[in-house]
């Protein structure tokens, strides 16, 4: 159960440990109701009654910025050393001798070593600091992951497959192999009148590496799925109209195609047949929007599956079918009473991520602490501008920062009986295999009757680590960062790894929202293409990290394996 | 706000002063203990990757709007990884799904807005002459046969009853 200390250095110094092993096992326990929690705010230590205002012992100052009171003996004293040279806090542990080096900082609940004159951590003590706060910490939602709490499929070790004898020859009779060529599964795709948005869409999953080995080794047999789906034609009236469409079988020879090593350029002509009839409303032959384009397509082949089964698939877990196990992850939302400090959560499943633009000119530098008390304010206040450059991480940052809503936005608190001013905060509870980030560059205002485009440069990363925004990043940072196994934590496997992500793929759009032009960049073999239409050609890295991104690709760098129910 | 040691401040603006001070330290080391706290326990995220991301990034628009660097190959008139050129509206023929008739791949989208009864265009047409029909027969008002658009962009069909002076085919 200790594991939670293997993740962090021991942060302590040797007046601590041997406070530590003169005060037995627990040593902070006289300690634990001193801690006072706040709903927002910072853990404090007080002696009972909580009304009498700390003051130093040395100087009676109670507005100093640090006091600490002894751990041994309890008295205060204050560390200014700018006005007292020693600072008193020193010169008490200096007077009372050994076992009185370390104190506990009044306002912020921090422990202290007045002769090493620095901050030091302990587990124990954060430990009691969260306990404090007990009645703060959300509870985990009611049962919306059985399979989570119950049976937790552990990572298993990657054993890697060979075929036999028998599979070899197998294999040397049903295909021939394809010659060494990095350009493999590069081909244009005609524009079929404004189908660019489908183009750059389609260019993307294409090269989607998850999603490329399902198709390639054959996941869905577009030959099967179609005698399938003539057979519940035949025998099943109602079933026969859904049973004509399967976008999936549509992918399947668009992977045949643009891996067959003809490069002349392809026409995806009966895929937008095949979508047109999938998602009627947007059936036109205009310019559309490829991120509208995306989610419809991948609903598409979601809703054949739920079709096959009969029944409504969750789409959190990403069994329900390819396009859910590659894109789909889990979003938690945590809603907190602003009086009570109450917090409720949901889980929510999603494909991608659609992140706002900041408003103004350039958003916050990727700041190092999450603060709890969140205006926007305060976190401008702890960060500085990147020369004013819109940043992906910075869109992750306000996307996951704690949102104070409104006056006119009051939720209803359990615990108050009451609506109350809350706190949201958007946090990542699972990560998906590909993350797509979606830039709302397009802004359409049905007051105003317009729509305009955000025409804004966005940096992104060639290399992103998610890890500040899963959901134990987020809820240790809420409660000080302490040394504490949360829930939400993955105690499974070390998951450090698992949030690193690298980009494949970027859709750009350029020109105007009436009028304008998707052409998406592609890495294959750490070589850039960019595929504009029927026109495959090769880029610089310069260009890629410059152009105006619209659809962000990146997949995990580590494939972790789970071990089969079977 | 006037300086501490400011000699003609009166003690009432002197002591807010002071308190100021006082508060903005406090929140000084506040942060200060938070940011030791992550650094020290390996929580904080590798701001030199991140920095070396954007530094990468600045470089590269900087290339990237340097005219002198030949740039980037736009428009349809270049020759592909594979030695091809290609017409700027695609020539491809093949079947349509829907029709069996013969349609060059350029042309490919408009025609089968048509072909299916899709498409704003094909809808009003469709519209108009069931909306006559049905005029003459009932009193009650007319009734589109097919759902309208969930798209915000549409302006209102209705509007554009009398531009329908054929397709813009070309």
């Amino acid at each position: 159960m200790n594991h939670h200390r293997q993740r962090f250095p021991l942060q302590s110094c040797p007046h601590l440990s041997a406070c530590r092993s003169a005060h037995g096992p627990n040593p902070f326990r006289s300690l634990q109701p001193c801690l006072k929690a706040k709903p927002l705010g910072p853990t404090s230590v007080r002696r009972e009654p909580n009304d009498a205002v700390p003051r130093c012992s040395l100087c009676s100052s109670s507005s100093a910025s640090r006091l600490y009171a002894c751990l041994a003996c309890a008295a205060v004293s204050c560390w200014s050393p700018n006005l007292h040279s020693p600072p008193h806090a020193a010169a008490h542990a200096v007077a009372a001798g050994a076992g009185h080096e370390i104190a506990v900082d009044l306002d912020r609940a921090e422990l202290f070593c007045s002769l090493c004159r620095d901050q030091v951590y302990d587990p124990d003590f954060d430990t009691a600091v969260v306990r404090a706060n007990h009645m703060f910490l959300p509870l985990p939602p009611p049962t919306s992951h059985p399979k989570d709490t119950k049976k937790r499929r552990r990572a298993v070790e990657y054993q890697p497959w060979s075929p036999d004898p028998h599979e070899r020859m197998c294999i040397a009779r049903g295909s021939s192999p394809l010659p060494p060529d990095s350009t493999c599964g590069l081909r244009g795709l005609n524009n079929l009148g404004n189908t660019c948005f489908m183009n750059s869409v389609l260019q993307a999953l294409l090269h989607t590496p998850p999603l490329r080995n399902y198709f390639l080794s054959d996941r869905h047999n577009r030959y099967e799925c179609q005698r399938k789906r003539v057979k519940i034609s035949a025998t099943d009236n109602a079933k026969s109209v859904a049973a004509r469409l399967c976008l999936a079988c549509d992918m399947d020879a668009i992977f045949s195609a643009v891996y067959s090593g003809d490069r002349r350029p392809y026409s995806p002509a009966k895929f937008l047949y095949s979508w047109w009839q999938h998602a009627a409303n947007l059936a036109s032959y205009e310019q559309q929007d490829a991120h509208e384009f995306f989610i419809s397509m991948l609903d598409g082949i979601h809703e054949k599956v739920e079709q096959e089964k009969g029944k409504p698939q969750s789409q959190g877990s990403g069994d329900c079918c390819i396009a859910h196990r590659v894109f789909s992850g889990i979003l938690r939302s945590d809603v907190t009473c602003t009086v009570c400090g109450f917090t409720s959560t949901t889980y929510d499943p999603c494909v991608d991520f659609s992140l706002d633009l900041e408003p103004n000119h350039g958003p916050a530098k990727n700041s190092t602490t999450k603060s709890h008390s969140c205006n926007g304010e305060m976190e401008s206040m702890l960060s500085s501008h990147v020369g004013g450059v819109s940043t992906l991480m910075g869109c992750l940052d306000r996307f996951t920062r704690p949102e104070r809503l409104g006056s006119d936005q009051k939720l209803f608190c359990q615990n108050c009986q009451v609506k109350q001013e809350s706190l949201k905060q958007l946090s990542i509870r699972k990560l998906p295999l590909v993350a797509c980030f979606h830039i709302k560059r397009f802004e359409h205002s049905s007051t105003k009757k317009m729509s305009r485009k955000v025409d804004r440069y966005l940096q992104f990363p060639f290399s992103l680590d998610m890890a500040p925004y899963l959901s134990s990043s987020i809820l240790r940072g809420r409660f000080g960062n302490r040394i504490f196994a949360f829930d939400g934590d993955e105690s499974d496997n070390p998951t450090e790894a698992a949030s690193e992500f690298e980009l494949f793929a970027v859709v750009t759009h350029t020109g105007r929202l009436d009028a304008g032009h998707y052409v998406t960049y592609l890495r294959l073999n750490n070589q850039w293409y960019k595929c504009d239409d029927a026109w495959i050609t090769q880029v610089s890295e310069s260009i890629v990290r410059a152009s105006q991104g619209y659809m962000m690709f990146y997949v995990q760098k580590v494939l972790h394996y789970r071990g089969n129910e079977n | 706000m006037s300086a501490p040691n400011e000699e003609y401040a009166s003690p009432h603006s002197q002591l807010s002063s002071h308190f100021f001070g006082d508060l903005l330290d406090s929140i000084i080391v506040d942060i200060a203990s938070e940011c030791h706290r992550i650094a020290r326990l390996g929580l904080d995220r590798n701001l030199e990757e991140e920095e070396e991301e954007l530094r990468l990034s600045a470089q590269a628009r900087v290339r990237v709007a340097d005219p002198s660097n030949g740039g980037e190959t736009n428009g349809k008139y270049v020759v592909d990884i594979f030695g091809q050129t290609h017409p700027a509206v695609a020539n491809e023929i093949f079947e349509c799904m829907n029709c069996g008739r013969s349609i060059m791949a350029g042309r490919f989208a408009p025609h089968l807005e048509k072909c299916m009864g899709k498409g704003r265009k094909a809808r009003m047409k469709a519209t108009r002459s069931s909306t006559a029909s049905q005029t003459r027969h009932s009193r009650g008002s007319p009734i589109s046969l097919y759902s309208p658009y969930s798209n915000s962009n549409r302006s209102n069909g209705v509007d554009d009853y009398c531009n329908e002076g054929g397709l813009d085919d070309q």
